[in-house]
């Protein structure tokens, strides 16, 4: 934004009005809603009603149907939603964690608040033709309460886990993208500049320890050209990325900075390094689900 | 002739300068959240008519249980006619008082509607129909929705309102007509003040 320079005193002046009056409602406003968990897992329960292994078998499955279907599922267990109902409850985790492929926007929750003794299912809005909010209160009503009445919290989650995922599976979602990363490139721009900043370099001072160092930084710069192009990038994208990579090559492969060559090797020891949404560990959103309020809840 | 030149370059650098300035002081920011504002009310207007569209649904399904509160269910039918028959268009959205009576006659049916299925609670063969539950949990469903289109109404508004109240963007709002949208608020702001009246003598 573009401002003239004579009102910036005044711009200054209401910055801080604007930020006085945003601390005091901030006040106003601080109730004693339940604070949303970080996105760590695809299932987090901050009950600790579940074993371990159970768990990690959810855990599993949820990352199995990821790669295989591209949704992203979550389920979180919390001991209380209050005073909140469970669905503002939902919506607010939904909106902070928006679960689901950026551009598809496929995501679902299933969040159970234990000592409420309700949970809720709520598909974001691609999956809301998949997930009814009639499909989803059978699937509550039939299958997860049943279940819970008699405790079994990690059997009434894994059953209503399996009819959620074969009622995605019926919809016509596109496939995910291949796990082979050179597809991500295309879109992904930030996996190109981390290639570019990481991955040239390292890949630079390897060869340069075969070929010696101008052989290796034109095989670098030629070997950027081919993942570039086998992105599906333009002419010039192609064109460009060649001297680049010799130049990067060039000044990563200098002796001033070859003082610490084991460190680098150490980061490359990590096959997943660039395989986007889901490496082993960890767990991102796709940042695409949008919750519109869809969804059904219930009690057992 | 340098001069002259240099004259007639004068309307081309004024036009820059006013694209600039424009762009500046949040002229394109107003058309964002001017059409972020109008597609939120989209939404909204969206639920509202999928709800009026499940109504007749619901009555007719009641209508099968012959001993039900006749007044219950006439007030549904009356609400759902008045709800809509109030259109109300991106245009008319910047009538406070257009706006007023689509949020009443939509809140009237909302109340009827919640009245209607408390009230379905106490006839057992209702409760059993299939029908009716499944009609229970997509008005539900849509009640909850309902809720979401129309918090990021009023959070576009919100942004909108504060665009053309804050400085500078507010000489672009005034040079440009550009006035405050009216948002929506709860229209039974009296009754909830008043606390609750638990009565249990009754049954």
């Amino acid at each position: 934004m573009m401002r003239s320079p004579g009102l910036a005193c005044s711009v200054l002046r209401m910055a801080l009005w604007a930020f006085t009056l945003a601390s005091l409602c901030g006040l106003a406003y601080g109730q004693a809603l339940q604070a949303i968990p970080p996105l760590s897992a695809r299932i987090i329960d901050t009950t600790a009603t579940l074993k371990t292994e159970q768990v990690q078998a959810i855990e599993a499955r949820l990352r199995a149907f990821e790669v295989a279907r591209g949704t992203q599922i979550v389920v979180l267990m919390v001991p209380t939603t209050a005073p909140e109902d469970i669905a503002d409850f939902t919506q607010r985790v939904g909106d902070a964690w928006k679960i689901g492929r950026r551009d598809i926007g496929d995501g679902l929750l299933l969040i159970v608040a234990r000592n409420d003794r309700t949970l809720r299912i709520a598909p974001a809005k691609a999956l809301e033709g998949a997930i009814p909010d009639l499909a989803a209160r059978q699937v509550i009503d039939r299958t997860i309460v049943p279940r819970f009445r008699e405790g079994d919290f990690a059997g009434g989650i894994d059953a209503g886990l399996s009819r959620l995922m074969a009622l995605i599976a019926g919809e016509a979602l596109p496939e995910p993208r291949g796990a082979g990363g050179t597809a991500r490139f295309a879109s992904d721009w930030t996996d190109a500049l981390v290639l570019l900043l990481v991955a040239i370099p390292v890949i630079a001072r390897r060869l340069a320890n075969w070929f010696g160092r101008k052989l290796a930084c034109l095989l670098t710069g030629l070997g950027a050209g081919v993942l570039t192009w086998a992105a599906g990038a333009g002419v010039i994208l192609i064109l460009l990325s060649v001297p680049l990579a010799v130049l990067w090559g060039l000044i990563a492969t200098m002796a001033v900075w070859r003082v610490h060559p084991g460190r680098q090797h150490g980061s490359w020891g990590n096959p997943n390094g660039r395989s986007g949404t889901w490496s082993e560990g960890g767990f991102r959103s796709g940042g695409g689900g949008n919750f519109g309020g869809g969804g059904a809840s219930g009690r057992w | 002739m340098s001069l002259a030149r240099s004259l007639r370059a004068v309307p081309i650098f004024m036009v820059a300068l006013l694209s600039l300035l424009l762009g500046g002081c949040g002229y394109n920011d107003f058309q964002r959240l001017d059409e972020q504002t109008k597609a939120a009310w989209s939404e909204v207007l969206n639920q509202y008519q999928r709800r009026a569209d499940l109504v007749p649904n619901l009555v007719a399904t009641v209508k099968g249980e012959a001993s039900f509160e006749q007044e219950t269910l006439t007030r549904v039918v009356e609400a759902r006619a008045r709800a809509t028959a109030i259109q109300v268009t991106p245009e008319t959205l910047n009538d406070p008082q257009a706006l007023q009576r689509f949020q009443e006659a939509q809140g009237s049916l909302g109340s009827a509607l919640s009245r209607l299925l408390v009230v379905s609670e106490s006839y057992p063969t209702l409760k059993s129909n299939q029908g009716f539950q499944d009609l229970r949990v997509q008005i539900e469903g849509t009640e909850n929705r309902i809720t979401v289109a129309r918090n990021r109404y009023i959070q576009a508004v919100q942004q909108y309102n504060t665009l053309a109240r804050s400085f500078p963007s507010n000489l672009t709002a005034l040079a440009l007509n550009y006035s405050i949208k009216p948002n929506l608020s709860v229209n039974n702001e009296a009754q909830l003040s008043q606390p609750p009246a638990v009565d249990f003598q009754k049954k």
